[in-house]
């Protein structure tokens, strides 16, 4: 348990902001690039399909109170596209994004195994 | 005995919370009460297969009862993962979802592999640094609390409940389809066999066992694909591309399927539900991943901190095999179903089932799928059975009530606990309160609410003291079941769906916790140096 860095364990506060040590330092860096990613490549993709939807092609939707609203359908360039014969979106959805997922994993225990190797 | 009373509460609460009056009785998928003799046969011929591993493979102490022994290697923990997580939602009600609802259930999808990524990178590793057996053990000494232990162990309960009272539904809706036996019979059964194997064999065996159920899974799913996607005409030596045509054509009319029947709605994304709604479902699933206690417990089984995170990996490419494939099965379904061919009597449960009849695949076929389904709702049912008698046993019973109990007496009371959890689950499984996956979905929802924000900040904020976590429980679990109860036309209904209502559930928790946290005083230096520790010692 030989640590590179001896820090005073007499005022070790953790947190993910202020992170304590050199090899907390660059893991914490890391994690947030991945989770940037990941939350803008999934969420992201949602608003982008929001934002392009077509605004002459509406629906009426029904909504649990009663009320009946009507909104864009979605209809872009997005979804009219198609690749792999698939609508593009929907490509991108329900394929696309898991495999960027198990990337991201990927990745990131690549990285963490050079890291903890170069701290051990 | 005061354990059962605690537990005898928290399952009064859980039945009464669950069966309020208005369940659809569930489709009679066999109406003629026929025996489907292939079907029956494979189906035996797992259960069998299933059963003699896990003997094979029988636990020896309580040690192995819970945590296998921790010797698994990486793909073969992959694999473990993957069989564990995937239960009948994802084989039966994913697809079922997606055949009913499009693009919208795609969050589906999404929410039940994204999760993997915060759970490698928040979780995964730190927790098999602290290396307890149990999600509670951690809850109780990080928050230095009895109360906090006991509560989490009642959540990690009652999640494994309502996570099963899915799984049973899958189970019966097959033993129904294969046997002819009415669906409440079929429930009996399939609970009776479902105990018989997890006492058997215990965790080792079940380790051993869901690997083979994880190929047992992916066979029986791939195979009958290929034959559909060729059927009906479409791509078909890789059916999970293939599909995409398919649902080009659902959407635009082709392949016989004329445009006036076309049905757009199903591949845009907004033509029947609302954006924030797609998105309140995917975070409610990502963060309930991250917050289940049996998929966080699978990383105590792992000897090596880069095993545990590796395993995420590998078990994510398995889970992502079968995700892949169930959009197709909805997509082909949703197709034959537009082609207007009839004969077959359709549960959105039993889609995946459904579409190979369809497709006009032969009996056996569909038979395979059957049996696939129940091996999958039977690994994760082994699973859930365990995560719910280690929090009785061990975190109840051991570490409350009686830390003098030798390990003979842990292992009764386990096994114990496994069949009361085992057999009360039936009282609501008789009456399933909504689709297979919409039921685990609230599963999913309450361990967001709770184990989330509690091992997020345990984790990553030595601040957070033992109020704050018993706060932020209480708080998750009124959202989690305030969600249950509030008036489905209400507009809180709107914002705080019951399947996603950790998409409000979280960020409030987390507020109520840092805010408790900076109002009372700050935990003691042995808690911040078993912090440090499980960041640092690699």
């Amino acid at each position: 348990m030989e640590k590179e860095v001896k820090v005073d364990l007499k005022d070790i506060n953790i947190n993910y902001f202020r992170p304590v040590g050199a090899f907390m330092t660059k893991d914490v860096h890391m994690k947030s690039i991945i989770l940037i990613i990941w939350a803008v490549m999934t969420y992201g993709f949602q608003f982008l399909l929001k934002a392009v939807a077509d605004p002459n092609d509406t629906v009426q939707i029904k909504l649990n109170t009663g009320e009946i609203v009507t909104q864009v359908s979605g209809k872009s360039f997005l979804t009219e596209m198609q690749f792999l014969g698939f609508p593009f979106h929907y490509w991108y959805s329900a394929q696309f994004l898991i495999a960027m997922f198990i990337f991201l994993c990927w990745w990131y225990c690549k990285f963490i195994d050079k890291l903890e190797k170069e701290h051990a | 005995m005061n354990f059962k009373r605690l537990y005898q509460s928290a399952f009064v609460l859980a039945a009464v919370l669950m069966s309020s009056s208005a369940f659809a009785a569930v489709e009679n998928l066999n109406p003629e009460g026929k025996v489907k003799v292939v079907p029956a046969i494979l189906m035996i011929a797992l259960l069998i297969l299933f059963v003699w591993v896990g003997v094979a493979a029988k636990a020896k102490d309580t040690e192995d009862y819970w945590a296998a022994g921790r010797g698994i290697g990486q793909i073969g923990g992959g694999m473990a993962i993957a069989s564990n997580w995937m239960s009948a939602a994802s084989y039966l009600g994913m697809a079922g979802l997606i055949y009913l609802k499009g693009y919208f259930a795609i969050a589906y999808v999404l929410g039940w592999t994204g999760g993997y990524v915060l759970l490698l990178v928040l979780m995964a590793g730190q927790i098999r640094r602290y290396g307890k057996y149990t999600a509670p053990d951690f809850i109780g000494d990080r928050y230095y609390s009895t109360t906090a232990r006991l509560m989490s162990a009642l959540i990690a309960i009652l999640i494994s409940f309502v996570y099963s009272v899915g799984q049973y539904k899958g189970i019966g809706m097959m033993f129904n389809w294969i046997f002819g036996i009415s669906y409440e019979t079929s429930v009996f059964v399939g609970t009776g066999v479902v105990l018989a194997y997890v006492l058997i064999s215990g965790m080792l065996g079940a380790t051993k066992n869901m690997q083979v159920q994880y190929v047992v899974i992916v066979i029986t799913f791939f195979l009958p694909l290929f034959f559909i996607a060729n059927k009906l005409g479409y791509f078909s030596a890789v059916p999970q591309i293939g599909y995409g045509a398919a649902l080009w054509d659902i959407g635009h009319g082709g392949n016989g399927i004329s445009a006036a029947v076309a049905e757009p709605a199903y591949y845009l994304p907004f033509a029947s539900y609302t954006l924030y709604h797609w998105i309140a479902l995917c975070v409610t699933l990502m963060l309930g991943t991250a917050g289940l206690p049996h998929v966080i417990g699978r990383f105590y089984v792992v000897p090596k901190v880069a095993d545990a995170r590796w395993q995420v990996v590998w078990g994510l490419f398995c889970i992502a095999l079968v995700y892949w494939s169930a959009p197709a099965f909805a997509a082909f379904g949703k197709f034959s179903n537009l082609l207007g061919t009839s004969g077959v009597t359709i549960a959105p449960d039993a889609i995946v089932v459904n579409a190979a009849e369809l497709a006009g695949l032969p009996e056996w076929f569909a038979g395979f799928l059957a049996a696939g389904a129940i091996s999958a709702a039977f690994s994760t049912v082994g699973g859930l059975l365990m995560a719910g008698a280690a929090a009785f046993a061990h975190d109840i019973y051991y570490r409350v009530l009686r830390p003098d109990a030798t390990e003979e007496t842990k292992m009764k009371v386990a096994r114990i606990g496994t069949v009361l959890l085992g057999v009360s689950i039936i009282v609501v499984a008789l009456k399933p309160p909504a689709l297979i996956a919409q039921i685990v979905a609230v599963a999913f929802a309450m361990g967001a609410n709770t184990f989330f924000p509690l091992f997020l900040l345990g984790i990553w904020w030595s601040r957070t003291t033992k109020e704050a976590a018993i706060a932020g429980m209480v708080v998750g679990l009124a959202v989690t079941f305030g969600s249950m109860f509030i008036p489905k036309d209400s507009l809180l209904a709107f914002y705080i769906p019951f399947t996603s209502s950790a998409i409000i559930g979280v960020p409030l928790v987390l507020v109520v916790m840092v805010v408790v946290s900076l109002m009372t005083k700050e935990p003691a230096q042995e808690i911040k140096e078993l912090l440090y520790k499980v960041h640092n010692d690699v």
